[in-house]
């Protein structure tokens, strides 16, 4: 597959709205990231790894240089559309609705997507089980699974809508290392197998060494 | 279509906090329906008391008037007394043309004449010589009674309406003092029959004429008893200015005097001891057995229309109506015999007011602390690319179908519950109005027990409330949806803006 140039960051610097006028958070951040190809973003702790992330997928605004998607300034486009259509973001919290069934969360995603999907129910039982889950757990509410298990719910539902760019912060910060591998293959086959451009921000290095391109953020001085 | 799965969706997965703002907008909606219930239903009693009760103009000499200017005059009692006797009294063309005007409904009118009787003692008090003046002046005028304006259900009592009439009889009694020793009263029907609805006279035996073309009369038990008189017995009436006009009227019931007044307490004989009682029909056929015979006429006028008052007013002073003569009202009747209901009104709009301002502070409270327990899912749902405006949407449908369901059951309970409410609160009015029918019928006599006397001068009904229908009617439900409505909308502004306002990165960042 051809790899293409999904999302551009250039010059990209951000300070919290209290710091001083010099106290930049990230300074002058310019990447690259394409299709088909897992991105890490690693750091120390304070190092900016999920302020970058907020900038990426479109949650913090107040940023000086440009991000591109698809050659689009991101300040000028719809964000929430973008989030609903174009991205998929996976935390390392899961932020499912725990009210809701598995079935419920994922759907949900489709209904803000204004999906035509005809039949849902089939098509989260297949996304469940591309991310090695048992239908069973379709109608379970989200409380009633595992760590494990909600992060590939929440892994399911970012790629409900079938969005091109996969954003997960620390995605297996709180899962045991059998597990993190687990959730790193569907990452891998994502990006590999479906032409996907996955970014994934983590100060693990087992998850690191499994990407492609690894970019590093300093502590800033 | 979405968000209102969700929102119906969040509803039943969490029952304890929707719960918990249900009952809440429960109570505040049984007290807004019983509240309004109330407020619709004194609306409603005041407003058929105002379209039952009859707006009546009554014509009366001004005596106050009259008697102010001649003491402004210096006249000495005698001028007074020749002054008062100089005019003229109304007659019955007068009567009758001012009651053909496009203002009123309907007249009636009372005669008094100064009559004598054939082989009849008169009721006299020979113990006390104010007694013997009082009579005298009955025996001319004493029919004062009928000018009284009739007393109201919850209004002034029979006794304070006899001190009046007092007042009035030594008035009377100073300006003329010649007469027969009876004093006939001739009712034009039984409407003008105010004595007998306001309960100042009280049948005892037999009945009021239902006929008033026939040659009948009710007389005192003090009469009836003195000359030992009979129900259906015959006496003749004699012409004090003429021995040998005489007229037969046959006695169709005994009648008491209910109300005494202080001073007639020291008198053996009421008042009205000499007061026979007939219809306007039997004093016309006697004034024309004898033309120097001269009686009073005292019109009552029903309006149309409160509001015609003064255009009535003001068409019988171009009509002609002497300048010693006045036009009066029972306007101030009206309203004070509503103030009591539209009391109970103002207190339960204040009420209502309060139960608002509470529901709004209540529901406001617990909308911001809802949004902060829920600030976590505002956060998944912004970030998952819901729009602010969607989620705004989707919680207030939330509140929205609470605040329906909620708003429905209040009514329900509302509704019930506000019957008793209703009827305990406006008690009084309700009593009131069927004692004062049920005294009405009674003292008229037996044969008057099914007329129906509730719209005559002012003795309208206030009549229970025994079903739902009558106070909670669709007014009342839109009214309550809309204050309901109203009190989630404003309650709800804090979560509004409470949702614009969070950043989901720093909800999502608190999370983690």
């Amino acid at each position: 597959m051809k790899k293409r140039e999904i999302l551009k960051l250039f010059d990209v610097g951000y300070r919290y709205s209290d710091a001083k006028e010099d106290e930049y958070v990230l300074r002058y951040i310019s990447y690259q990231f394409a299709t088909g190809t897992i991105y890490a973003i690693k750091g120390k702790s304070g190092s900016g790894k999920t302020t970058l992330l907020s900038l990426i997928s479109g949650l913090e605004k107040r940023y000086v240089g440009n991000i591109y998607y698809n050659n689009q300034e991101l300040k000028k486009i719809d964000l929430d559309k973008y989030r609903s259509h174009d991205i998929g973001i996976v935390f390392q919290s899961y932020n499912l609705l725990p009210h809701l069934t598995t079935f419920e969360n994922i759907t949900l995603s489709m209904d803000i997507n204004h999906s035509e999907i005809k039949d849902k129910k089939g098509k989260v039982l297949e996304l469940l089980n591309s991310v090695g889950l048992r239908p069973e757990l379709s109608e379970r509410r989200i409380l009633k699974l595992s760590g494990g298990e909600q992060q590939r719910v929440a892994i399911a539902r970012s790629l409900s809508y079938n969005p091109k760019l996969i954003i997960a912060d620390e995605p297996t910060g709180n899962l045991d290392v059998e597990t993190e591998n687990e959730i790193m293959q569907i990452f891998k086959r994502l990006a590999h197998e479906e032409d996907k451009c996955v970014i994934i921000v983590t100060h693990s290095d087992n998850v690191s060494n499994q990407c492609d391109k690894v970019y590093e953020l300093k502590t800033k001085k | 279509m979405y968000l209102i799965k969700q929102a119906w969706l969040s509803i039943i997965r969490n029952k304890g906090r929707n719960i918990l703002m249900g009952v809440i907008i429960i109570v505040i909606a049984v007290a807004v329906t019983i509240t309004l219930s109330i407020v619709n239903s004194s609306n409603k009693i005041v407003k058929s008391y105002e379209e039952k009760y009859e707006i009546q103009a009554y014509i009366s000499m001004d005596r106050n008037n009259l008697m102010n200017s001649l003491r402004e005059d210096n006249a000495t009692q005698e001028e007074m007394i020749n002054k008062f006797n100089e005019i003229e009294s109304l007659i019955a063309e007068e009567i009758t043309s001012y009651g053909d005007s496009k203002y009123i409904k309907d007249y009636y009118f009372s005669y008094n004449l100064g009559i004598d009787a054939k082989d009849i003692k008169e009721a006299t008090d020979s113990l006390i010589k104010e007694t013997t003046e009082t009579k005298t002046e009955i025996k001319k005028f004493g029919g004062a009674n009928s000018n009284e304006r009739p007393s109201f259900p919850g209004g002034a009592n029979p006794f304070e309406s006899k001190k009046t009439t007092t007042t009035k009889r030594e008035e009377i009694k100073n300006i003329k003092a010649e007469g027969g020793a009876f004093n006939l009263i001739g009712y034009s029907s039984v409407t003008s029959m105010t004595d007998f609805i306001s309960g100042t006279f009280t049948i005892v035996d037999g009945e009021v004429f239902s006929d008033f073309s026939s040659s009948s009369c009710v007389i005192s038990e003090e009469l009836a008893s003195l000359n030992e008189l009979n129900v259906g017995d015959t006496i003749t009436l004699v012409s004090p200015k003429n021995s040998k006009k005489t007229y037969d009227v046959k006695i169709t019931g005994i009648y008491k005097e209910n109300s005494l007044s202080v001073d007639d307490m020291n008198n053996m004989f009421t008042s009205s001891a000499n007061t026979i009682i007939t219809n306007s029909h039997t004093v016309g056929e006697i004034l024309g057995l004898d033309s120097s015979l001269k009686a009073t006429l005292n019109p009552t006028y029903i309006l149309n229309d409160k509001e015609d008052m003064e255009a009535f007013t003001n068409e019988v002073k171009e009509k002609g109506l002497s300048e010693y003569y006045t036009v009066t009202n029972n306007l101030e009747d009206v309203s004070s015999a509503t103030e009591s209901i539209k009391n109970v009104k103002t207190f339960a709009l204040t009420f209502l007011l309060i139960t608002i301002i509470i529901g709004v502070v209540v529901l406001f409270v617990l909308n911001t602390i809802n949004i902060r327990e829920r600030r976590y899912e505002i956060g998944v749902l912004r970030t998952i690319g819901m729009k602010k405006s969607s989620v705004i949407f989707k919680f207030l449908v939330e509140l929205l179908i609470v605040s329906f369901i909620s708003l429905v059951v209040g009514a329900g309970i509302g509704s019930f519950t506000s019957v008793d409410v209703a009827n305990k609160l406006l008690e009084q009015e309700i009593k009131s109005g069927e004692n004062h029918t049920d005294a009405i019928n009674e003292n008229f006599g037996k044969n008057h027990e099914k007329m129906d006397f509730r719209n005559i001068n002012g003795s309208v009904n206030v009549e229970k409330i025994d079903n739902i229908d009558a106070i909670v009617d669709f007014k009342v439900i839109f009214e309550l949806l809309g204050i309901g409505l109203l009190i989630t909308m404003i309650s709800s502004m804090a979560s509004c803006i409470a949702i614009a306002r969070f950043s989901p990165l720093t909800i999502l960042k608190e999370r983690s």
